[in-house]
């Protein structure tokens, strides 16, 4: 492993390793111009600490397998380049927070997943693969609330950066949350109401403290904080008996 | 060595359109079934079905038809296709679509009437590319992934495959040998039926699209237990790949088509286009003419100075490049170049495999037990692949599996005794790394990829195919001998990068082999040496097996022109020739 060279040419690098207990250890990388943390993670693996534990697949931003803590902050490492978040030539990379601890660099993203289904964060059909598809016009309001929430790939970067979150076991969490905001738009979905009940009961909208760091820390720019605030309202106005169809 | 045991009805590998479909239709055949979908990596978010770009092919408009789409396929595909199963594929494809929307909750982009909107894509007679926006295969995995975690569906998440095991009876398949990845311990599970969905994916090239965490290993468990792979020699090239330098995840992966469509321009390494001295069409000719092209270049030394070429937008104003292309102008600022006003450099990237595993129309192969769905598998696509065929494929016959497995138990499905043999070969087959002293697997990974892009690659003669045959052999023998420090065996991706590069290496041959017995060009596969098509009526394809689970044996077997004969067509006009001028 280098060792040798100016900090322009060698990254120092801190890896979580082990579990919730572990340690910090540290890498010299050779820093290079085009370079992600994902690129310095995986050097580290195939030179210098072979079991190193971490998770990628696509690459390229669309799988959301990679989520790290970079420098203090949430981050895909597939598509961070080392420049904008270690200027001074250090990196500490460690597991995302808010979810179980797997090994070093991984953990375990079945409780981010389960609270998507809490959130009744899935399909109901009103129609069946023998019938037409409903026409909807793209720009109506309902829809465009969809589609300004849907391309989330659900990387758990806003539900490691939520404090609500780390406070509140129970409570849903901005991605779930945000995909409950995109289906009661759906003028398609059968059980809009349940949505919203999902959404807005215990642990659900009402938790939320707009912090507003799920929107600081969202990838693909996404705003969970004005989705849940539209469920917050939504979930008032069916009190009033004025809620989805 | 410990082994925990599992049993359950249906075992389906892999997460992407095919595992999942496969999962939800199984479970709506018959409720009461135990399906497992076992994942190398997290359940739908590893493999490429997410990564989709371009959209959905499906003959929805009543100007187009199910014997236009099929043509299109069967010219694309050079008449090598197997025509029911490219009939099959067009027909399904309806149904899964109103599925994906109308079930799933996919939601399609629309025209302003709010009908469904259905793009341009090269090599189409018509314009049937269903989309959402350029991120189809975002929207289809996550609408998945919700139905299947919804549903009492098992999950074996960081679960890789290592072998099939038959019956020790040699009824058919047991089950399945597995390392759990999280924990380093091996898993077998018995399943009454089990599906092969895991992908293929040419990772084995210097430059590869697909998701990192592929590597044939699908291809590789049925090549070892006996099944025949066709059509081996198709692998298909994208022309431009990011080229981001050395130890670089990102380099490889794809810019997107539609630049070059808008009127990007490719520059060698001298800053001079020269896409009109290959073809006409210059930067719009088809993805391999544009290929074989920049490779050309390559060979020339007329490289950038990391030895691609470079892509040009800004001529097109570098505010409407970044409008009109946003995803890829932001992918590459991340990666630190500037699309949409400088330039970046790119090579071909090997994409897509159309061969694969032999599999019949209701998705059951030669091994009573196995199922077989989507890139796994071969005899849809011939000699290249329409985009959007590609999710077409997975998911329509990934939903099928699902129906067949279902009745398969019903019918005929019981839990067998695993061969312990075979057993135990697996397991040995595993835990070889760890009794060889640790050597560069890097290195061994980086000569495998340059010896497959160099030798089996966009070009190809039979001196060269020869020499990366023997290369083939020699990383084969080096692999037996580079071991691994044992210890932590949990989530150890190093002794996946090994069982990668054997998988890899294992496929790396049937290409290398399928390519020096086809002695023409066509589609994905190009011959200097036999640069012609040869007589489309005596199209032969290729079928690879290995006798006794090693040495390779080929055959060239007669297409059958179930449909339709070349010279024949099932409709007016020219199939394969865009509609309009795609944008």
């Amino acid at each position: 492993m280098p060792s040798a060279g100016s900090p322009a040419e060698t990254l120092s690098v801190e890896v979580w390793r082990g579990r919730d207990e572990g340690r910090f250890e540290r890498f010299s990388v050779p820093h290079r111009a085009s370079q992600t943390v994902l690129d310095v993670v995986t050097w580290i693996q195939r030179h210098a600490e072979p079991a190193l534990a971490y998770r990628f697949a696509c690459r390229v931003g669309v799988c959301g397998s990679c989520a790290m803590t970079v420098n203090g902050r949430p981050r895909w490492t597939c598509r961070t380049h080392v420049s904008k978040v270690a200027a001074d030539g250090h990196l500490r990379i460690e597991p995302l927070r808010n979810l179980p601890r797997i090994k070093d660099l991984a953990v375990d993203l079945a409780p981010f997943f389960e609270k998507w289904q809490r959130a009744q964060g899935r399909f109901t059909p009103s129609r069946t693969r023998y019938d037409g598809l409903a026409e909807v016009n793209p720009d109506a309001p309902a829809r465009k609330a969809v589609d300004a929430g849907i391309e989330c790939i659900n990387c758990a970067v806003c539900y490691a950066a939520c404090d609500v979150v780390s406070w509140d076991d129970e409570y849903l969490g901005p991605a779930a949350l945000n995909r409950a905001w995109t289906l009661v738009n759906d003028a398609r979905d059968a059980d809009r109401k349940g949505v919203l009940r999902a959404a807005s009961r215990g642990g659900g909208c009402h938790t939320c403290h707009s912090h507003g760091s799920c929107v600081e820390h969202c990838p693909v720019g996404i705003n969970p904080t004005a989705g849940i605030a539209g469920l917050k309202r939504m979930s008032l106005l069916a009190l009033l008996g004025r809620g989805p169809e | 060595m410990r082994i925990e045991h599992l049993d359950t009805d249906i075992l389906i590998l892999g997460s992407g359109g095919a595992g999942l479909f496969a999962a939800l239709h199984a479970v709506q055949a018959n409720p009461d079934l135990e399906v497992t979908v076992a994942s190398k990596g997290l359940l739908g978010k590893s493999g490429c079905t997410r990564m989709v770009q371009g959209g959905y092919n499906v003959a929805l408009d009543p100007a187009d038809s199910l014997e236009r789409h099929f043509m299109d396929t069967i010219v694309g595909g050079k008449w090598l296709p197997r025509q029911d199963l490219a009939w099959r594929l067009v027909e399904g494809a309806v149904e899964r679509v109103r599925e994906l929307e109308n079930e799933l909750g996919c939601f399609f982009d629309r025209n302003p009437d709010g009908s469904l909107h259905q793009k341009a894509f090269a090599g189409q007679s018509f314009d049937r590319t269903v989309h959402k926006g350029d991120l189809t295969g975002i929207e289809i995995i996550n609408r998945l992934m919700e139905q299947v975690w919804a549903r009492d569906i098992k999950r074996l998440e960081e679960h890789r495959a290592v072998a099939l095991i038959p019956a020790a009876d040699g009824s058919g398949l047991a089950g399945v040998l597995m390392v759990d990845i999280r924990t380093g311990g091996y898993r077998l599970a018995r399943a009454k039926a089990v599906l092969l969905a895991t992908g293929g994916g040419p990772t084995m090239y210097r430059f590869h699209t697909p998701s990192g965490d592929k590597s044939c290993d699908g291809m590789a468990m049925a090549l070892r237990a006996g099944l025949a792979l066709r059509d081996m020699e198709m692998v298909q090239f994208h022309p431009t790949g990011l080229l981001a330098g050395p130890d670089t995840r990102m380099t490889g992966t794809v810019l997107e088509e539609g630049l070059r469509g808008a009127g990007g321009w490719l520059l060698n390494g001298d800053g001079k286009r020269f896409m009109a001295a290959y073809d006409r069409a210059g930067e719009r000719a088809t993805r391999d003419v544009v290929s074989r092209s920049i490779y050309a270049e390559m060979r020339a030394g007329r490289t950038t100075s990391m030895g691609g070429v470079y892509i040009q937008m800004s001529h097109l104003g570098p505010q409407d490049v970044a409008k009109r292309f946003p995803g890829m102008v932001t992918r590459c600022a991340d990666c630190g170049f500037d699309l949409a006003g400088g330039r970046v450099e790119v090579v071909p990237t090997a994409h897509y495999m159309m061969g694969g595993v032999e599999f019949e129309i209701d998705c059951t192969t030669a091994l009573p037990g196995l199922f077989a769905a989507g890139e796994d598998c071969g005899g849809v696509h011939g000699a290249n692949r329409l985009g959007g065929n590609g999710v077409a494929n997975s998911t329509v016959f990934g939903g099928i599996a699902g129906e067949e497995m279902a009745a398969y138990v019903a019918r005929e499905g019981a839990w067998k005794d695993p061969d312990a043999a075979a057993l135990d070969a697996g397991i040995v087959r595993a835990e070889r790394p760890y009794g060889l002293k640790p050597g560069d697997l890097g290195a061994l990974r980086e000569r495998l990829l340059g010896l497959m892009w160099d030798e089996v690659g966009i070009l190809r003669t039979e001196v060269g195919l020869c020499r990366g045959l023997e290369g083939l052999a020699a990383l084969e023998a080096e692999l037996g001998e580079t071991g691994l420090a044992d210890g932590d065996r949990a989530f150890n991706l190093t002794w996946h990068d090994w069982l990668n590069l054997e998988s890899q290496i294992a496929v790396s041959k049937v290409i290398a082999t399928a390519a020096l017995a086809r002695e023409d060009s066509r589609g994905a596969h190009f011959r200097e040496d036999f640069p012609l098509t040869g007589d489309l009526d005596t199209t032969r394809f290729t079928r690879v097996i290995a006798i006794d689970g090693a040495d390779l044996a080929l055959d060239m077997v007669p297409v059958a022109f179930t449909t339709v004969r070349p010279g024949e067509s099932l409709i007016d006009g020219d199939a394969g020739a865009p509609q309009t001028v795609i944008p």
